[in-house]
């Protein structure tokens, strides 16, 4: 047994690098060998214009090629040559076939069988002729696809509601739409010797920074796996600091962020069979903004985005500010909400640094069980955790009042950070803080944030600094970091594009003036 | 880089173990201190030492957790020690959490406690890490333990209701307002001396159940002040004094004075001045120095009961005043000069700041030379508006 299954492999390789010949018998015997008895892969044997002479087989895949497309690819090769009196005899090469006989748009002459392969295993219709010594490939991939809906994972009130979908080429295609510039460039790539997964890398070409594009590639090109299922696969193998628990590669659901990213001079990296796209460089602050913020006016933008900087400081650190002041600093409460506190806590039996950990990881394990519990019953986590942690504890006496507030409002905070992968590394940091705090007080507390703070200063994504632009400080991009800049003061691109200017200057609106002139 | 891991790692695991959370104590754990009375001991040389301990569960009504019953929102106790630290110390044995200062609103010494000198306890209560600077100070002529554990009307908690009193003793200006602070400063300092508020216990509360019984229930007031000299207490202050030391202590500058009308000895008026400015001029002659005290104020008149009309009134109420003030002032000057022979008016700062080289001539003996200055004080009114009052002939 194991003879047979190593040597299989062996054959099919040999036959893979056998070249189309024009004996028809030789191609199906090669295909035959390669494709085995696949019940997806079908055969059509057919002849050219009718003639018994020039027998010929197409094959596809049933399921990824469209079955009107192969309806017209067999017309073509069957009907239209009677039709217009075509001579079969002189239909000796591909190049002649595909000028004179196919209407298809998309038609490729074939040398080698791997190609072949490949093409039909995308969902291409694969045409051999007997006599012809090329294969043909016609494109007629068309499968059953979600379709576009809203992004599951990344909401916004103004603003398109289109996400990714797990086709690659509608999703290109969704941002294609949006920058309908010729510099745009989209350069496909193949990676997984065995998933042979699309990957295309976008770019503007006069926006990006030299070299980083060819950086971009370099990674990828790196990459030696079987299997691409997601883009995470990607993400992991090309970051700049894989052992940090930042992300510094930006990954997004939505459109319009890539076609933003992209206009700011960034790579964008799709990946087929998913709807997350990859962005890079990647600066930390991105995670914090989104793109209701240049949607809606500058004031509510702006606002809303300090909202968001203050969640994320919140589900960074407000349990272990808490635990701290609560375990060792009471001198820094004031004097009414220290009472509070201490009544609160008169019968909850556990240290504060406890008390936190078990809620911590109560509101986490209540987000985990309602992410995978099958939605009918997503309603009971709901119930059961809030009545469980809001109220019975408390009765109980198990935990105070306080810290239930405390993780509530961290755990809200946390899911206001738009970007989920990065909350999700908050909520990782939030313990080991949480434990230093809850040890050493203000101490472990400022030392904990600062080795966080350092590590992030010290990183880079694809070159990058990690918390450009507040350190490196660009001034000019300050416009558009803490507070988003009313848009007409936004008329430069960020400091790494290469094309600065982005529109006019003297843009603010104004009444027309007296004397009639703007 | 794995070597280096693996230390990483090893100082993060050790790193916690030799903190052995140290300094750690549950905020549950505490006895917090609200209030903390000093008198002498009963053994000579002793000190008893009484705190107001706040009892968390029953200070704060309990919604959900289960409360440790309802009872009374303080705990007092006392002890006694041969020295502020020692009674401090000994109250861990009574004391079943430990003790903590840092929430301390209140500390409060007996006049016989004061009178023996402060030099201790401002050394103890500035020391200590635990001990805030914003700490209010008084003296009482009650017994210190009785005025802290007074549960008082409208805080759960009575230290922060006397807290609340020295918060706002501005309004009335019986009192000045003295903390741990400003206390230590004149302490410490040569060219002044110390005054410190006064509390009292005065039977002003109604009993809800026994309204008949007009004052049946100690509160605690707030009113007046202590002079004292060096370190030791030399006075009582009463509370038209404690006025005048806020003039030249806090820069009062408001406040309502009752006057006699112009045209009668029994009707009264009150005005209320505000933005009154106190100015020190110092001068220096011939060894000795002299002192203007110049008082500068616009006063309303809030209430009138005089028959006459506002306009009438305008610059009799504003001598009226001028001459309440200027007793107020002077009464307190004469305290401080002649009474006490103490400089709690800070006036030996003003000279000093003038004339900082006669200073250092004077400085030896500056309690005599103050309590033989001449000090003249001025007090000029305006007095803007008025209450719009009717006659008592009629609208005219």
């Amino acid at each position: 047994m194991p003879d047979v299954s190593e040597e299989k492999p062996d054959t099919i390789q040999e036959e893979l690098k056998k070249s189309v010949q024009p004996k028809l018998s030789d191609n199906v015997a090669v295909m035959e060998a390669i494709m085995g008895q696949s019940v997806d892969v079908l055969k059509r044997d057919f002849m050219l214009c009718g003639s018994t002479d020039h027998p010929g087989a197409i094959y596809f895949l049933d399921g990824m090629a469209d079955a009107t497309i192969v309806d017209v690819v067999l017309k073509s090769l069957i009907t239209y040559g009677s039709e217009r009196k075509l001579d079969p005899e002189r239909l000796t090469t591909a190049d002649i076939i595909r000028t004179e006989l196919m209407i298809n748009a998309s038609v490729k002459p074939v040398e080698h069988i791997k190609d072949a392969i490949s093409a039909m295993i995308s969902g291409d219709t694969l045409v051999f002729i007997d006599g012809v010594e090329q294969g043909m490939i016609v494109s007629s991939r068309g499968w059953k696809d979600r379709g576009v809906e809203e992004p599951a994972s990344e909401n916004n009130v103004r603003g398109p509601r289109d996400g990714f979908t797990e086709t690659i080429r509608t999703n290109t295609a969704n941002v294609r739409r949006r920058i309908r510039d010729p510099h745009l460039r989209i350069e496909p790539m193949v990676i997984g010797t065995r998933t042979m997964t699309d990957i295309n890398i976008a770019y503007i070409q006069d926006l990006v920074k030299p070299g980083l594009v060819d950086e971009v590639k370099k990674r990828l090109d790196g990459i030696k796996i079987d299997a691409i299922l997601e883009s995470g696969y990607i993400e992991e193998l090309i970051e700049d600091s894989p052992l940090s628990p930042f992300n510094t590669v930006q990954s997004t659901e939505r459109p319009d962020k890539a076609a933003s990213a992209l206009l700011e001079g960034r790579v964008v990296i799709f990946i087929d069979n998913t709807p997350v796209v990859l962005i890079v460089p990647t600066f930390f602050w991105q995670f914090i903004q989104a793109p209701d913020d240049y949607y809606n006016r500058y004031w509510v933008g702006s606002f809303f985005r300090i909202v968001r900087y203050f969640a994320f400081l919140i589900s960074l650190l407000l349990p272990s500010i808490y635990v701290m002041l609560v375990s060792f600093h009471h001198e820094m409460i004031p004097t009414q909400l220290a009472l509070t506190i201490a009544s609160g806590r008169e019968v909850v039996p556990f240290p504060v640094l406890l008390e936190a950990l078990i809620m911590e990881l109560a509101f986490e394990l209540m987000r985990e069980a309602g992410l995978r519990m099958p939605k009918p019953i997503g309603q009971a986590v709901s119930i059961v955790g809030s009545l469980i942690i809001g109220q019975a504890a408390v009765q109980a006496g198990l935990v105070s009042p306080f810290m239930v507030i405390v993780v509530a409002i961290t755990g809200i905070s946390s899911f206001a950070i738009p970007s989920y992968s990065s909350s999700l590394a908050l909520r990782m940091f939030r313990f080991p803080i949480l434990l230093a705090s809850g040890t050493m007080g203000l101490l472990g507390f400022a030392a904990t944030f600062f080795a966080l703070l350092l590590h992030a200063l010290s990183i880079r994504s694809f070159g990058e600094p990690y918390l450009t632009p507040l350190s490196p400080y660009r001034p000019s991009d300050q416009r558009d970091m803490m507070l988003r800049a009313p848009m007409w003061m936004l008329n430069s691109r960020p400091g790494f594009a290469q094309d600065q200017d982005r529109m006019g200057h003297d843009q603010m609106p104004a009444p027309p003036k007296k004397d009639g002139s703007q | 880089m794995k070597r280096i891991g693996y230390c990483i790692l090893l100082i993060v695991l050790v790193v916690p173990m030799l903190t052995s959370c140290m300094g750690l104590r549950q905020i549950n754990e505490l006895a917090m201190v609200a209030a903390v009375g000093l008198d002498l001991g009963e053994k000579p040389g002793t000190v008893r030492l009484s705190a107001q301990i706040i009892r968390p569960a029953d200070a704060r009504g309990q919604t959900g957790a289960p409360s440790g019953g309802t009872g009374e929102p303080i705990y007092s106790i006392t002890t006694e020690g041969s020295s502020i630290f020692d009674a401090i110390r000994n109250m861990g044995q009574i004391s079943s959490r430990r003790v903590y200062w840092a929430h301390n609103f209140l500390i409060v010494m007996s006049e016989q406690y004061a009178r023996k000198g402060i030099d201790d306890m401002v050394d103890f209560f500035t020391r200590n890490h635990e001990l805030r600077m914003n700490t209010w100070v008084a003296v009482s002529a009650d017994k210190p333990e009785e005025v802290i554990s007074t549960v008082t009307g409208l805080e759960v908690v009575p230290g922060e209701a006397v807290d609340r009193l020295f918060r706002d003793h501005r309004i009335p200006g019986r009192a000045p307002g003295t903390n741990m602070m400003s206390l230590e400063e004149s302490h410490l300092s040569s060219s002044t001396q110390s005054v410190i508020a006064r509390v009292s216990l005065q039977p002003r509360g109604v009993s809800n159940k026994k309204p008949g019984e007009h004052g049946s229930i100690q509160q605690v007031e707030l009113k007046g002040a202590a002079a004292f000299k060096e370190s030791k207490m030399v006075g009582w202050l009463t509370a038209d004094d404690a006025r005048g030391v806020l003039f030249f202590l806090e820069r009062l500058d408001k406040g309502i004075e009752v006057v006699t009308c112009p045209d009668s000895s029994t009707d009264m008026m009150t005005l209320e001045f505000n933005s009154a400015k106190l100015k020190v001029t110092p001068s220096y002659t011939q060894g000795s120095p002299k002192f203007k005290v110049r008082l500068t104020t616009s006063a309303d008149i809030v209430e009138n009961g005089c028959s006459q009309t506002t306009e009438q009134l305008r610059k009799d109420a504003g001598e009226g005043l001028d001459q309440e003030l200027t007793k107020t002032l002077e009464g307190v000057i004469d305290k401080a000069q002649h009474k006490y022979q103490s400089d709690f008016l800070k006036l030996g700062d003003v000279f000093r700041n003038k004339y900082p080289t006669e200073w250092k001539k004077l400085k030896g003996n500056w309690d005599d030379a103050f309590s033989e200055a001449e000090i003249t004080v001025v007090v000029e009114t305006t007095v803007k508006s008025g209450v719009v009052k009717a006659t008592r002939e009629g609208i005219k």
